[in-house]
């Protein structure tokens, strides 16, 4: 069976804390339950996730989600956005996880990434070193979702041309976004040839732009 | 003075009582920093799928490590579980839950049996039965290039049959999308040659359910047209191999089969293209993708196809691949089996090459003639062409395909050693294979929900 794996790398940084923090958590785990009951992501989908704030952490290694339990998601009341950090965390995770196709392996799915933020990387020059082997990795998409009006834009613009802004990070739009976020992951696993990427669904509401 | 004051009777006594309380305030105070800690302690057991019996054992020191003289499960009832507390087990076959709680009550270290117990939520959860999730939602019949769900077939064809089904997929029935394999073939009297085509229409792609189409039915149209004629060159260059048995000869006559196929390849490649581009004048709304340039590329699909003849009492068979889908054949007494095509498999899943792809007949890495294949043998058992629905879920990986015994143990899945207790029957009425080729189609494997097409010569 091919796996779809998944990555999630969320901001937890000071600016999160409070309602913030808790709107994302009921947000992910109101995805967590729309895929448990899609057919196929509750066959062939594994979810990694990975915070960053001052310190890097993998919430959760890459687990399928049959046996994904997900955590509560805290964050510290101040402190950076080590964005370029959790890259550098990421490409050493995703090139240990996916399995490519050999005569005798099946290979992965192609993998989905998908970063949340609602500030700047405070580690700009190692997020700018890390973005080149970012892309590198081969994901079939890369989604960055810059949320709220302290966002920056621009930055994740280097990074993925797919970028969806949140006009807030209230519970309502969190919500909508990640469940445009399942639409995305259920597009994950068709054949698309050796180099096409895989097309984004049309966003929900006036307060999530694709930019 | 101080011995003085506590000799007093009095101030004994309150002394003494005040000793008892601060003992049993710190003895209250650990039981409560006990509870607290074991409350706060996050506990998770296993998720359980419905209908999936479920067992879950809390480790052995679980009591010891929280500071428990005592615990019990209760409240599982709402998931269709039991607690045995002498064995510290959850079991039973649950119920869906996916946002539940079960609660455990408790005593700490320190406490009488007979005090309050304690309680703590415990998530669980039940993950919903896989099967019961799949939809089934017919496809859109006024959709452009619509085509029917299943489709299946057996007949004879000269001394050989063939019977063939192609299924929708479950992820297709899902979501109210189309079939995107297909498959064609056809058997001519006159030349006693016989063609088999199978395709697999890209997912992705948006009307590749009719790119699949093209390539098969264009592939018997010009193997019809323009092929069998020239393959009589063939056929005389090989009785003269058969004559003289000279090695040359059969290369000769191997690269007359070969030009004479590659046209076909040719064929179903640029009629894909020309219908494409004549869509795209009739229709232009449909070509909606902005980042999709070339109009084919909507059509992507791999290609597949064998034409194969009795020439002089040896079997002949001339095969063409482009994509994920393999071609197999056995021989007659069934102990050796042969993968007549390699397949474009990539780093990743549904990375393929297709029909569609203008750049597979000027590869240098693989160069095209490598795509097409001679192949000659006395007789044969079973040919088999299928798509990755059933490669995948059958065979799991290419290096399979390569070894006897997994095609042996598909040929044994074929004649009843499988789940749903099917049986295809080869040596009865073809009516009924092709029914029961039907029912076997719908076998269960976890993850692998696409098309299915199978088509076997015997």
């Amino acid at each position: 069976m091919r796996r779809l794996p998944v990555y999630f790398l969320l901001d937890t940084s000071g600016s999160m804390f409070g309602e913030p923090i808790v709107s994302l958590n009921n947000a992910l785990s109101g995805m967590i339950n729309t895929l448990r009951a899609d057919a196929q992501a509750s066959e062939t989908l594994w979810i990694s996730i990975i915070t960053f704030n001052r310190e890097v952490k993998e919430i959760l290694p890459l687990t399928d989600l049959q046996s994904f339990q997900l955590p509560e998601i805290t964050c510290p009341q101040s402190g950076p956005t080590f964005t370029g950090k959790a890259l550098e965390f990421l490409c050493k995770n995703v090139k240990n996880d996916i399995k490519v196709g050999t005569p005798e392996q099946k290979g992965d799915w192609k993998p989905l990434l998908f970063l949340f933020t609602d500030g700047k990387p405070s580690d700009i020059q190692k997020y700018n070193e890390f973005i080149p082997k970012v892309k590198k990795l081969n994901f079939a998409v890369i989604v960055g979702c810059a949320a709220g009006n302290t966002a920056d834009v621009s930055k994740l613009k280097r990074l993925t041309d797919d970028v969806i802004r949140l006009e807030t990070t209230d519970s309502n739009t969190l919500k909508q976004f990640f469940s445009w976020v399942s639409e995305t992951i259920e597009h994950g696993n068709k054949s698309i040839g050796t180099t096409d990427k895989i097309q984004l669904p049309p966003p929900p509401s006036e307060d999530i732009i694709v930019i | 003075m101080v011995n003085d004051f506590m000799k007093d009777e009095k101030v004994h006594e309150i002394y003494t009582s005040i000793v008892e309380l601060e003992t049993e305030i710190m003895k209250k105070w650990k039981i409560q920093t006990l509870v607290t800690a074991f409350k706060n302690n996050g506990i998770s057991t296993d998720n359980g799928t419905e209908k999936v019996p479920y067992i879950y054992t809390f480790p052995h020191n679980f009591l010891e490590k929280n500071n428990l003289i005592k615990m019990n499960c209760v409240d599982l009832d709402k998931f269709n579980l039991t607690y045995n507390q002498d064995t510290m087990t959850i079991e039973g076959t649950p119920e869906v839950k996916l946002d539940d709680f079960f609660t455990i009550e408790f005593l700490v270290d320190g406490e009488e049996a007979s005090e309050i117990k304690h309680q703590k939520q415990v998530k669980l959860l039940i993950n919903p039965d896989p099967k019961s999730l799949w939809k089934d939602i017919p496809s859109d019949t006024n959709a452009l290039f619509w085509k029917e769900d299943d489709k299946s077939e057996a007949t004879k064809i000269g001394e050989k049959s063939i019977v063939v089904s192609s299924k929708r997929g479950r992820s297709h029935k899902n979501v109210g999308s189309f079939r995107d394999d297909d498959y064609a073939f056809k058997y001519f009297e006159d030349s006693e040659w016989t063609i088999v085509a199978v395709s697999d229409g890209a997912g992705s792609a948006k009307f590749s359910r009719k790119g699949s189409e093209i390539a098969c039915s264009e592939t018997i149209k010009c193997f019809e047209n323009v092929a069998i004629k020239e393959l009589e060159l063939f056929e005389e260059e090989f009785n003269q191999f058969i004559d003289l048995k000279e090695g040359k000869q059969l290369e000769q006559a191997k690269e007359t089969a070969i030009k004479a196929i590659y046209k076909v390849a040719v064929h179903a490649h640029t009629e894909i293209e020309k219908i494409a581009s004549e869509t795209a004048l009739e229709s232009p709304k449909a070509f909606d993708k902005t980042k999709i340039l070339n109009k084919a590329d909507y059509f992507h699909a791999t290609l597949i196809f064998i034409a194969f003849k009795k020439i002089n009492n040896k079997y002949v068979f001339l095969s063409f691949g482009v994509g994920d889908c393999p071609i197999g054949i056995i021989n007659k007494d069934r102990t050796e089996a042969k993968l007549l095509n390699w397949l474009d498999i990539g780093k990743y899943g549904g990375g393929t090459r297709f029909i569609t792809n203008r750049e597979i007949f000027s590869s240098k890495e693989r160069p095209i003639v490598s795509r097409f294949n001679v192949y000659i043998t006395e007789d044969f058992s079973f040919l088999f062409l299928m798509t990755d629905g059933i490669y995948d879920a059958k065979f799991i990986v290419e290096a399979n395909l390569e070894k006897t015994e997994k095609w042996l143990e598909f040929i044994a899945d074929l004649e009843g050693r499988n789940e749903d207790n099917v049986t295809l029957d080869f040596s009865r009425d073809l009516n009924q294979l092709e029914e029961n080729l039907n029912n076997w189609m719908d076998f269960w494997s976890k993850g692998n929900h696409d098309d299915r097409t199978l088509a076997i010569i015997f």
